[in-house]
């Protein structure tokens, strides 16, 4: 950690007025999302929602086998069906692609192979869903079956038969960063512990399933397929635009790509899904509008979850618990094609950084192809498995040095403003105070160590990005920009790519850019992401769009509110910088304003003020004949500031955009570019947890949650986040995991995936720290991911303060929680989880998770690594 | 996944339901269908383990609904839901383990809509089975559809999908009787004769016949009872395993009891000895081992649903235990 030395000036990048402004009107308040009564209602449009003349529907034909070359594909019975339109195979559109522009392994339709259960052959195009269906029975396929590999450990071992060619061993990426001296951090410690970590696999299960809607104008010069607009439930409507152009060979200027309403991301839209691309090819062919919707299982086939890890974490401590250095070996299971899998293994070794001071750092991180669905990016994108690790470990030292678990974590805090020993640039840092609140309001000091039976107390903290500082396609561009257009109606339109999919991204612009300008928040209406009307934002991920949106927004407001100033204070005799804006009217500096005509802040946000006049009247500009005789004044509502500033000047836009700042970037090392964030959010949390010693049933009764998000633009939106956050930490902790077999997943539906229902989701109190961040919009950072890595070892470790057990292994299923105490206390054991101690776990099992099937299974290769038998 | 085009038949009177039943009944995944409640059904139907030519719905006989007290006990029709079933006065003063274990069905939105008929009826449940066609597909089928192996059971021939209702159980302990009416008039069976012990064909009912009513003899009224279910979520999720429990207690000891069990063999099926065991003792912890040892011995849990066989089993051993010991205090 290198500490930065305090200048005096703000560290902050040129502000103006409003930054340092306390007393909010419209930011801090908990107001309802501003697309809350169309979702609750029902009448809000998703994707699948939409449907256009002439639209036909798109079945996607899906690999039965894990590994296979196509010797033949014959679709001449399909199409023959009545009512069958089209059907398009991989030669229709053979461009390579992927989000990634390192990993363009995907194809709209596979060309030579398939590579796991549920990889895209064909898609039928069909005047209803049914005889698509049919349809697809009739498509005849060919294959040569080959080996396949699903345990990253035996991939990385392959010499022939690779899952891409071009990746020998299977192995997509490895990294190997060394920072300051582990070695001597090792040898100077007084203790150091070792231990090997299994995470298995989890998937985001969004509500609503991925549905693309696509469609072809004619061009009128050409009478030939001219434009394509694609509606799709994305995150990332720009870099879909910009795959499309890619696989379609199009420009991108052709196509125009609209996000409806969105029904849950998660990192699972994160990236373009292939029905986003077959869906575009398809209506080409068909030459009518596409739909594909996807079912909940071919969801689970596109994935892009989180991966089975293994995490082989050492760390040495001092005596009296200061870390002295840290090494970590991360093996990722990650399917059969790259996604975000190099970004995966970067953050799972950057994010080691940043949360406390770790002065030596040795990672190695693997990304193994295997033949599975391939995972991405979900919430806590790469940091969440390590973390379950890291803090577990923790736990463990803090035991065995006789050191209060959360005290050991205070020994162990950054000195902000500091660079991490790994480059990572820290400024606000609200750790110390989110420990402080969670020991407090969990009544720590007093029950811990003191609980009944069986019931115990587990903490552990986590931290996350706000944003990526640099963006996956290395450039310069900035990462958001906002347009704002003000006209003579006084309403105010923002014109913003970030694509909302649930988490609050319009609210939070509404909000920024009424606060900037001191205007009602009915004024303000979103236009967003839609590439056509609005400009480049790179999407809904790594938890960026307060933090760069949301600047760029406000910057975007700040350029028209100094038009207004500048035409409002010749208005007034004034200078600019002498007014006001707030509550819907522009006054004096020096004036009581509540004879401008304010009303009460609450009311002011439902309503924009007309000043008593006729709306009509301001596009006459009888307004202004009618004042010109009143002389200067003290105050004007907005609307009349509006329209003076458009007598002055013309029409009113104004753009900002957001790049992160250059010291924020991170380090030089190879893969240095992943890690780096302007902001990085703070979480820490107590679990209280019961385990019933005879059924390893966990109860989670409750969670403390405490999430330094710099500042609540929305507290009660920040606290839903808090709340989902620890909600899904937990399905992951206790119920999640996808189950395999040689390949096969055999629960890919939201009945045998168990997210957790209601009934066992525990009271959550949400605690808002609030650090206000340098740089952040009015201070604000992340608070949508970094809550849920602190929950898994949260509970972890209160399993383990409850019964003394330590599970290494995620979830913790009822078996393996059994299988553990069996363990401990010596008794019979039994053989629940392939004789494997979920204590001590060795390897992923190929047959993966709690359950281990020995049936038949999918065809195999003789050569399959996957059919030797398994030993114990 | 779409749904295929069926014709729907919607009798008003039993009489009618059964001549439409007779002529129509097919053979096989075209087979006619019975839907009740359509909650195990339809999305079966999605997943083309079933593609009848007609669906025959029932619910608009009204003779199939609702609890009627009788000379010989209590009726309920099969049409009843679940719901229904919680709510009822009668049931919960008389037969409280039904109630108990109706309330642990699905979730409380598909228990508006389930009845107590199609619970007895449920299809056989396996996760090699209830896929999609693709799914099974991958895996060359298994021997209940399609296919000619059984997945859990290596080089089996004999079909393993668990029962996996949770009402049955309860209705064993209560010795309950059904009728099922057909061409040839209505008769009249023990539940526990309803069950074949095979998970293909599971359940001893003719393609022409329907379930009219459940009859719980006023013998088994007022027993103390419970119902244990093992799931991993507080809601939604089938039993992975399940111990229902009926006593008759006087002056401290057992004059009879019934343990039934659920979801882990291919037929809900009572533990015959435990019955004999427990008569006439003291329910003591050491006695509750015992019979929790035997119900364990019944279970036959294959890996036909999520967490391990030994796992499951063990639970029942446990849930034995514990249910017994909590209905002796
Ligand atoms: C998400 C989910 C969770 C579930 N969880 C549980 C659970 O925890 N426990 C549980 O027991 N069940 C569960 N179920 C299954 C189902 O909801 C219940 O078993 C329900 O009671 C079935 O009744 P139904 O009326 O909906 O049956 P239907 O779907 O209408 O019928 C089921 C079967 O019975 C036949 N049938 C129905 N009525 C008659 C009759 N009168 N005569 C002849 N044949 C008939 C049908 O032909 C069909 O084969 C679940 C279902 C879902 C979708």
């Amino acid at each position: 950690m290198v500490e930065l030395r305090s200048t005096g000036k703000p560290r902050a990048a040129v502000r103006t007025w409003t930054s340092f402004m306390t007393d909010f009107s419209i930011i801090g308040k908990p107001i309802a999302m501003v697309d809350a009564a169309e979702k609750t209602t029902g009448a809000g449009k998703y994707t699948d929602d939409l449907s256009l003349p002439g639209m036909l529907i798109g079945k996607i034909l899906h690999s039965p086998h894990p590994h296979a070359r196509i010797k033949r594909i014959d679709t001449s019975r399909a199409q023959k069906l009545n009512d069958v339109i089209a059907v398009v195979v991989g030669a229709d559109a053979p461009n390579p692609y992927g989000i990634l522009p390192v990993g363009h392994d995907e194809h709209a339709l596979a060309i030579d192979k398939v590579r796991y259960i549920g990889d895209n052959l064909a898609c039928v195009v069909a005047v209803s869903e049914a005889t698509a269906e049919a349809a697809l029975e009739l498509v005849e396929v060919e294959y040569e079956i080959l080996p396949a590999y699903f345990d990253p450990e035996e991939s990385m071992k392959a010499e022939s038969n690779l899952i891409h060619d071009n990746k020998p061993h299977n192995l997509e990426k490895d990294y190997h960063h060394t920072f300051g001296d582990p070695d001597k951090g090792f040898a100077q410690s007084d203790y150091v512990t070792e231990s090997r970590y299994l995470a298995n696999e989890v998937t985001h299960a969004a509500m609503e399933p991925h549905s693309t809607l696509a469609s072809f104008d004619i061009d009128s010069q050409t009478g030939q397929a001219g434009r394509l607009t694609v509606w799709s439930s994305t995150q990332v409507p720009y870099y879909l635009q910009h795959k499309l152009s890619l696989v379609l060979d199009m420009p991108m200027s052709q196509i125009r790509v609209i996000k409806p309403l969105v029904g849950g991301g998660f990192g699972g839209k994160s990236e373009v899904i292939p029905l986003e691309i077959i869906a575009a090819v398809a209506a080409r062919k068909a030459k009518a509008p596409v739909k594909i919707t996807y079912t909940r299982e071919e969801v689970f086939w596109a994935h892009r979850g989180r991966p089975r890890t293994i995490i082989d974490l050492k760390t040495g401590v001092k005596n009296d618990g200061r870390i002295t250095a840290v090494k970590a070996r991360v093996v990722q299971d990650g399917g059969a094609y790259c996604s975000y899998g190099v970004v995966t293994i970067l953050y799972s070794g950057a994010l080691l950084g940043a949360l406390y001071d770790i002065p030596n750092i040795h990672y190695d991180g693997y990304r193994v192809l295997t033949n599975k669905p391939a995972c991405g990016a979900m919430r806590g994108h790469g940091t969440v498995n390590v973390r379950f690790a890291f803090e577990s470990q923790l736990d463990e030292i803090a035991g065995r040095l006789q050191i209060d678990p959360a005290e050991i974590r205070r020994r162990n805090l950054l000195k902000p403003p500091c660079i991490t020993v790994n480059g990572l640039r820290v400024q606000s840092y609200g750790l110390p105070e989110c420990i402080d609140k969670i020991v407090e309001r969990s009544g720590w000091k007093s029950r811990k160590g003191k609980m009944p039976k069986s019931r115990g107390l587990g903490i552990a903290c986590s931290h996350y990005v706000s944003g990526a500082a640099n963006s996956i396609i290395r450039s310069d561009m900035p990462h958001s920009t906002v347009n704002i257009k003000i006209d003579r109606d006084g309403g105010v339109v923002v014109y913003t790519g970030a694509s909302e999919i649930g988490q609050g991204s319009d609210t939070m612009t509404a909000q920024v850019a009424a606060e900037t300008l001191g205007c009602a928040l009915s004024r303000i209406k979103i236009v967003a992401a839609d590439t056509d009307l609005t400009p480049i934002d790179i999407g809904s991920y790594s938890s960026r769009v307060t933090f760069m949106a949301g600047n760029a927004t406000m910057r975007a407001a700040q350029e028209v509110k100094k038009q207004i100033a500048s035409a409002a204070a010749k208005k007034m005799n004034c200078a600019p910088e002498d007014l006001v804006f707030r509550d819907d009217s522009v006054f004096k500096q020096s004036t009581d304003h509540v004879g401008a005509g304010l009303r009460p802040a609450q009311e002011e946000q439902n309503s924009a003020s007309v000043s008593g006049r006729v709306e009509g009247q301001i596009l006459r500009g009888s307004l202004q004949q009618k004042r010109k005789d009143e002389g200067p004044k003290d105050s004007m509502s907005f609307e009349e500031a509006v329209v003076a500033t458009i007598d002055f000047h013309g029409a009113l836009t104004g753009t900002g955009s957001y790049a992160p700042p250059l010291e924020a970037r991170g380090g030089k090392h190879k893969g240095g570019g992943v890690g780096p964030s302007p902001a990085y959010s703070y979480s820490a949390q107590v679990a209280e947890v019961s385990v019933d010693e005879d059924t390893g049933e966990v109860t989670v009764h409750k969670v403390w949650a405490a999430h330094d998000c710099g500042r609540a633009l929305n507290p009660v939106s920040v606290e839903g986040q808090i709340i989902g956050s620890v909600w899904m930490g937990m399905g992951q902790a206790l119920t999640e995991e996808m189950v395999w077999k040689d390949g096969l997943l055999m629960n890919p539906g939201l009945l045998e995936y168990r997210s957790p229902s209601s009934v066992e989701s525990p009271e959550i109190e949400p605690i808002i720290v609030e650090s206000i961040d340098p740089e952040g919009p009015f201070g604000a950072k992340e608070c949508s991911e970094g809550s849920l890595a602190a929950t898994i070892p949260a509970i972890a470790n209160a399993i383990y303060d409850a019964v003394g057990i330590r599970l290494r292994e995620s979830p913790f299923t009822p078996e393996r929680v059994l299988a553990a105490l069996r363990a401990k206390k010596n008794a019979k054991t039994l053989d629940m989880t392939e004789g494997v101690d979920p204590t001590a776990p060795v390897r992923l099992r190929e047959h993966g998770g709690a359950l281990w099937f020995k049936g038949k299974g999918p065809e195999r290769h003789e050569l399959d690594p996957a059919r030797r038998t398994e030993g114990g | 996944m779409s749904l295929a085009d069926f014709k729907l038949l919607r009798p008003r009177t039993l009489d009618e339901a059964i001549s439409l039943l007779a002529p129509q009944a097919g053979e096989g995944a075209r087979a006619t269908r019975v839907i009740a409640g359509g909650t195990d059904l339809i999305p079966s139907m999605r997943q083309k383990l079933f593609e009848p030519e007609y669906v025959l719905d029932i619910r608009q006989i009204a003779e199939l609904k609702g609890i009627r007290e009788t000379e010989q006990g209590t009726e309920i029709g099969a049409l009843t839901t679940l719901s229904c079933i919680e709510r009822s006065s009668v049931l919960k003063q008389h037969y409280p383990v039904l109630v108990e274990a109706a309330k642990t069905v699905a979730s409380p939105v598909i228990r508006n809509m389930a009845t107590l008929g199609g619970n007895i009826c449920l299809d056989t449940r396996c996760l090699w089975y209830n896929q999609s066609l693709t799914w099974r597909k991958s895996c060359g089928f298994c021997i209940k559809k399609d296919g000619d192996l059984c997945h859990v059971a290596a080089g089996g021939k004999k079909c393993w999908a668990a029962f996996s209702g949770d009402t049955p159980a309860a209705l064993l302990c209560l010795e309950a009787e059904i009728e099922l009416a057909g061409p040839q008039g209505t008769r009249r069976l023990p539940l526990n004769d309803f069950y074949t012990g095979e998970g293909d064909s599971y359940r001893r009912l003719q393609l022409n016949e329907l379930l009219t009513r459940i009859i719980l003899p006023k013998a088994t009224a007022d027993l103390s009872g419970t119902y244990r279910k093992l799931r991993i979520r507080g809601s939604i999720d089938y039993p992975l395993a399940g111990v229902a429990i009926t006593l008759k207690c006087l002056n401290g000891h057992i004059e009879s009891g019934r343990i039934a069990l659920t979801a882990v063999n291919p037929a809900p099926v009572l533990v015959k000895k435990a019955s004999e065991v427990l008569q006439g003792k003291r329910l003591d912890e050491e006695l509750a081992e015992l019979v929790g040892d035997l119900a364990a011995k019944t279970a036959k849990p294959l890996t036909t649903s999520a967490l391990t066989p030994e796992y499951r089993r063990e639970m029942i051993r446990v849930f034995t235990k514990r249910a017994l010991l909590a209905l002796a205090n």
